[in-house]
């Protein structure tokens, strides 16, 4: 398992992603509410791009004619089918045990020159502040 | 997995390219439609949505917004590129969605039916179509028959309209008589007759559960029960004694209900054969010469086994063609939606069988 530098912290505000090809893999990584969490690029029902989906929340179990919102930010949409993912965790909701996508490590560490260490393009031309911790994805 | 070379250049390589069923193609904008529109309508027309049961989630699949800008299933280059190159299709069957049908004023109706046809000739049969990939239906507003039946009278001969399509979404099922001027003009033009659902419930067609669903998942589950009406109703009229070159196509209203519908039929001709006597054969007989199938949304039961019997229980290397159903939100995709399948059996789902359909090289 390798480290890839994904990028600064800074630039990647809870909300956002970004989907990076390591190693002839396309991952995505979210920032969930302020965690980092990474996803394969491909739905497990029929191969379809899922981190491209919406990042929603969803409606919890409920009574009958009840609607419980919740879990803003945390849940991805596959954006063929609509399957719901749990992108802190990879499962699915429908079938959390059985229907999962592969998910990565990511980690944030601090800037010691691992920018430079990792020919990461889009780190290599931003400059190097001191107050940034980096984004690790460990695929 | 993606292909990248450009379309099979030669007449075997085509040969060999799947034939999707059911391909959805959109004008870019409503004034563009509206452009094939004469006076009174163009100002009456205001886009087709069919109100009621939008999907929650998404209607199309995110990912088939064309760069360029437009609705999903616009843009020829995008098109092509996802789907046409992406899978090697040989043919994409166009379907336009007119939703004509739900319209009180059935001149209204009609006229919406022609401007798609026209619109549809105009750029995707002609324009966007150098190679020929693309083939087309004939959009008809069913709720007037002898109108169907002049437009489709008005686009015979032309090299890309392969069917005459309209939407499940009825007053009555589709077996009845004053739809024959529609059924008599598809025989004697050589065009197969398409249903895709759409306008099931909506304005003054019916709803085929009991009354209104809640849900868009009720809704749109139940979309096979207007299929299945409809095929009772075709094969206990007698159409096809009626019109012997005459077929139909079930677009996107399920598979695996075939079987057990067929077998309940067949055991009721048995008793009730006197009420229908002009059937020559059981009803179930009628299906190779007269009936086809599109696979999405295929169902697939947990065990893939199960759906291969099914397939043999319903003779699916003669009655089912392969169908994405671009750019929707449950297209089925060519390479994942099907379970392995023998080399023979997948030849003729994904390309013999459409092919013979619908006369194509």
């Amino acid at each position: 398992m390798a480290r890839h530098v994904v990028g600064r912290v800074s630039e990647f505000p809870p909300g956002a992603r970004k989907i990076v090809e390591v190693e002839g893999r396309s991952i995505g990584v979210f920032n969930v509410n302020g965690a980092f969490h990474a996803l394969r690029n491909s739905c497990p029902h029929q191969a379809a791009p899922l981190c491209l989906g919406a990042i929603k929340g969803m409606t919890l179990p409920s009574k009958p004619g009840e609607y419980i919102w919740a879990r803003e930010g945390e849940i991805l949409r596959c954006p063929w089918h609509g399957w719901e993912f749990d992108l802190t965790t990879g499962r699915s909701i429908f079938n959390p045990h059985k229907m999962r996508v592969r998910t990565y490590a990511v980690t944030v560490e601090p800037d010691g020159g691992a920018a430079q260490e990792e020919e990461d393009e889009a780190v290599e031309t931003f400059p190097v502040t001191v107050e940034d911790g980096l984004v690790i994805l460990h695929a | 997995m993606a292909m990248t070379q450009a379309r099979p250049a030669n007449a075997t390589a085509a040969r060999q390219g799947l034939v999707d069923c059911d391909v959805h193609v959109f004008p870019r904008s409503t004034d563009e439609l509206k452009e094939y529109l004469p006076m009174p309508w163009r100002d009456r027309y205001s886009g087709g949505g069919r109100g009621f049961f939008g999907n929650p989630v998404h209607g199309s699949r995110l990912d088939s917004k064309p760069p360029a800008g437009g609705p999903p299933g616009s843009d020829p280059d995008f098109l092509r590129r996802q789907l046409v190159d992406e899978y090697g299709h040989a043919y994409c069957i166009l379907l336009p969605r007119a939703f004509c049908n739900l319209h009180p004023d059935p001149d209204f109706g009609t006229a919406i039916a022609a401007a798609y046809n026209d619109w549809l000739a105009d750029t995707w049969l002609s324009k966007y179509n150098h190679d020929g990939v693309f083939k087309g239906s004939i959009t008809v507003n069913t709720q007037d028959p002898p109108a169907a039946a002049r437009e489709i009278a008005r686009w015979a001969g032309h090299p890309h309209f392969v069917q005459v399509m309209t939407d499940s979404g009825a007053r009555a099922p589709f077996g009845q008589r004053q739809y024959y001027p529609i059924y008599e003009a598809c025989e004697r033009h050589g065009l197969r007759f398409a249903i895709h659902p759409g306008t099931d419930g909506m304005g003054i067609n019916v709803q085929p559960s009991p009354g209104y669903p809640t849900h868009y998942i009720e809704w749109h589950t139940c979309l096979s029960l207007a299929f299945q009406a409809h095929l009772v109703s075709f094969l206990t009229e007698g159409v096809f004694e009626r019109f012997p070159g005459f077929g139909i196509t079930l677009t996107e209203g399920g598979v695996s209900w075939l079987p057990a519908l067929l077998w309940r039929l067949d055991a009721e001709w048995k008793a009730l054969r006197s009420e229908v006597p002009w059937l020559t054969r059981a009803p179930s007989a009628y299906l190779r010469d007269h009936v086809r199938l599109s696979s999405q949304p295929l169902e697939n039961p947990d065990n893939p086994k199960q759906l291969l019997q099914i397939f043999e229980m319903m003779d699916a290397a003669h009655t089912l063609m392969f169908a994405s159903d671009y750019p929707h939100w449950d297209f089925d995709s060519p390479t994942h939606a099907f379970p392995k399948l023998p080399e023979d059996l997948h030849r003729r789902i994904f390309s013999e069988t459409a092919r013979e359909w619908y006369g194509l090289a």
